[in-house]
This record gives C-alpha cells, structure tokens and sequence, in this order.
C-alpha cells in the first residue's frame, strides 16, 4: 500500500543491505541513510517483520560493536518507524534479552556495560508502550493524549509517574555513557547513542510538561500533586545537565539541536503551550 | 567549479534525459534539481507548480521528486534542492502534493538527521536538515498551511490583475 513509487522485492534485498551496514564492525556511528532506510520500510509497508528478521540473521552478536550499533539503530527504529514496530517489538524480547546475555562483563573495548543498560532501557520503554499504546516513540506531543489524562486525574497521576520513571532511566543511562568515554578514541560510537536519549528525554519532558500544567488547571486541590512538581524539578536540573553536556559535543551538536532548558523549572501554573520542540 | 564543467554536465543531463527515456515533465523537476550550484529559479518552480494541477504530471512529477529526496549524501543538492522545490509547490502547487506528502511525511521528517561531510570536512548535510525540519513543521501545522496557501493564491491573483 504505499503511495510512492516504490517495489517489495528490490526493498527486500535492500533492507538487508542496510542492516547489515549499519551494524558494520567499524567503531562509528551507525550510517543515518542506512537507519534511515529501515524506519522507511516501516511506513511503506506497515510492516517490521523483515527489519527484525535481518537484525536475527546478521552474525552481531559476537563483536561488541556490532551489538551496541544494533540496539541504536533498534531504538531509532522504534522511536521514528510506523507505529506498528513498537507492537512487533514485544515479541523481540527474547532477542534483546540473548543480546545483553551474550556479551561479557570484561569486554576489550568496554561495549558489555553499555549493551546490557541498553537492553535494560529499550525493554523497559516497551513496557511502557505496551501498557500505553496511545504514545508513540518519540512521545510526540498530542492535545488528545494529555486531556484524557487530565478528565481521570488518578489515571493522570499515573501516566505522568510512568514518564518520570522513564525519563529517570533514561539519566542513569546517558551517565553511564559519558562515564564510559575515552580518551583515546574519538568516542563517535558511544556518542551517537545519546541521539535518541536527547530526542527522546525531550519528548517526555514536553510531554510531562504540558500534561502537569492542564492537571494544575483542573484541579482544585494542588497539594495532592506537589509530589510530582518535587520530582518535576530535580528532573529538570538533571536534564538540564545532560543537555549542556551534550551540547559540548560537536559531534552530537553537528546531528542535531540539542535543546536548552532554562536555569529553572517552567511554572507549573502558567498558562503557557509545550516548550517548542528543537 | 568551472562554469564549463557545468555546462558540461548540464549537457549530460540532457543526455541522460534522453536515453533514460524520462518524459519532458520529468525532465523539468530533473533541471530544477540538478547539481548546479544554484536555483532552482522562480520560472522553473512555478512552471512545475502549474504541471502539478494535472493527474499525470503529478504522478511523473512525484516520482521523479521522490527518487531525488532519497538521493545519496554526496549528491546533497539534489535533496536540499529538492525540498526547495517542494516547499514551493506545497504553497502553489496543486492540493495533491499536500496530501501526498501527508501521507508519506516520513519521508522527509527523517532528513532532519541528514548527514554529508565532504572531503574538506565541510558538512554539507546542515542545509538539507535546516530545511527538512522546516517542511516537517508546516505539513503538521494544518492551520497555518491553509492560510499561507490562501495568501499565495491571493497574491497571484492580483498579480495578474483578477479581482480575488
């Protein structure tokens, strides 16, 4: 059913292709056009079957490398590819689960710590999309969303706890990232990992966001919601942080706008939209 | 780069339009897409534009605009060129473009992490993904869409001395 102009067996050989390129051994980051390729198959053919089938086919698993630039390209796969990918992702677990457990503690380039808080991350993002079909990889923000929350503020509550126990993972994970650079090299690889945790941790700071503020609106009884303002502002110092971290890194900033939080958290009562997105 | 090297190349699109047996509507997207260092002009825009109005131009013009969107790195300026193009004719093209690029948004929201650095270093990629992030923001924002068409076809209108 796609509209453009395209053909189902030449996308086949080529899909691949480009897995297999992106999950070369060469310590870079995976090729954006070949990532890029596999999110398009996804929209063309409402269909990500083939894209997990060539990851399970390709010998990664062996070389650390090769296992951490799958997992990126899987998580940009899953943040920017039809929807339909994130429900096809649940019966991927296994696969995900083989590979934190292939790989070994003492690895010689330092991929095993990495790989495995990797798979713990995306499997916990699953989670999260399956108990929450209505987000989609990006937590893009959508008007309808947020208002349904709000009309059940005990389902609100919840939602927005959700976020916050993602977003928390998300900041144990970008540190354990930075904690892993190098000197010696040039850090390309581990890098590109923080592409989609920075997309990614924006959606869901927007998201929060937003989402507090038609709580605080709706509701006459405010201090049943400070928990969640205490737990809003010490995520916004860490993200913050991250950001201006991230922001130090040519090689990140030369992909993409890294977002710039203000000194403080924005007011919760203010009236204001979502912050704008990058 | 000479201009005679242009011309040259220029020559071999001609060629290439020929023997690839691309019809004279495709030809068209092709010359305002090319390699050249420069345009697309308004006259080629606008003269695309007008085409999209009819059933079978659009599909060839489409197509051809499709191949060139996913066009490799090294040939960058034919995906920055265009989504010059297609910015031009979302505002003054026929309202198919509109919904089939809608329809397939995906195809340039995943521009925005365009890459090409070329052997100087230079990285070439940041036009393409200025521009892919702007179009990805009009092709969702419905309102604003609709009014910058109205004001376009308004001012053509004027143009061409018609009362609205």
């Amino acid at each position: 059913y796609p509209t453009r102009p395209v053909d189902k067996e030449k996308a086949e050989q080529e899909l691949v292709i480009n897995i297999k390129k992106a999950t070369n051994p060469d310590e870079t980051a995976p090729k954006q056009k070949h990532v890029r390729k596999c999110i398009v198959y996804t929209w063309d053919y409402h269909s990500s079957i083939s894209f997990w089938t060539g990851l399970r086919v390709q010998p990664i698993l062996a070389d650390e490398v090769q296992t951490f630039k799958a997992l990126i390209t899987v998580h940009k796969v899953l943040q920017e590819g039809h929807p339909i990918t994130i429900k096809e992702a649940h019966g991927q677990t296994g696969w995900l689960e083989t590979c934190a457990r292939t790989v070994g503690h003492e690895t010689p380039r330092g991929y095993g710590t990495l790989i495995r808080a990797y798979v713990q991350y995306i499997l916990a993002k699953l989670r999260f999309h399956r108990l929450r079909p209505e987000f989609n990889g990006l937590f893009e923000y959508e008007e309808y969303v947020t208002l349904k929350g709000v009309d059940d503020p005990n389902e609100g509550y919840e939602i927005i706890s959700d976020l916050m126990g993602l977003q928390d993972q998300i900041d144990s994970f970008q540190r354990m990232i930075f904690a892993h650079f190098r000197h010696s090299a040039n850090n390309e690889c581990r890098i590109s990992a923080l592409v989609p945790l920075v997309k990614e941790s924006w959606g869901i700071y927007r998201f929060i966001t937003s989402m507090l503020r038609a709580m605080h609106r709706r509701t006459t009884d405010t201090d049943a919601l400070e928990p969640l303002r205490t737990r809003f502002s010490s995520q916004h110092y860490n993200l913050r942080k991250f950001y201006y971290e991230c922001s130090n890194l040519k090689y990140l900033t030369s992909l993409i706008n890294v977002p710039k939080l203000g000194q403080d958290p924005p007011n919760l009562m203010d009236k204001g939209a979502a912050p704008d997105l990058p | 780069m000479s201009t005679l090297q242009h011309f040259g190349k220029g020559a071999l699109r001609v060629a290439k339009n020929y023997t690839k047996g691309y019809s004279d509507t495709q030809a068209k997207v092709r010359d305002a897409t090319s390699n050249d260092p420069w345009g697309p002009s308004g006259t080629q825009m606008n003269e695309v534009a007008q085409m999209t109005y009819n059933q079978n131009d659009f599909v060839e013009i489409m197509e051809m605009l499709d191949k060139r969107l996913n066009d490799k790195g090294k040939n960058w300026r034919h995906v920055f060129k265009s989504l010059t193009l297609l910015d031009y004719l979302l505002h003054a093209g026929s309202e198919n473009v509109v919904i089939y690029f809608r329809d397939n948004l995906y195809i340039i929201k995943t521009l925005k992490e365009f890459q090409y650095v070329d052997e100087y270093g230079k990285d070439l990629g940041a036009n393409v993904r200025q521009k892919a992030k702007d179009i990805t923001n009009l092709l969702q924002d419905e309102g604003r869409l609709r009014e910058e068409r109205r004001t376009r076809a308004h001012m053509r209108d004027r143009m061409v001395g018609r009362s609205p």
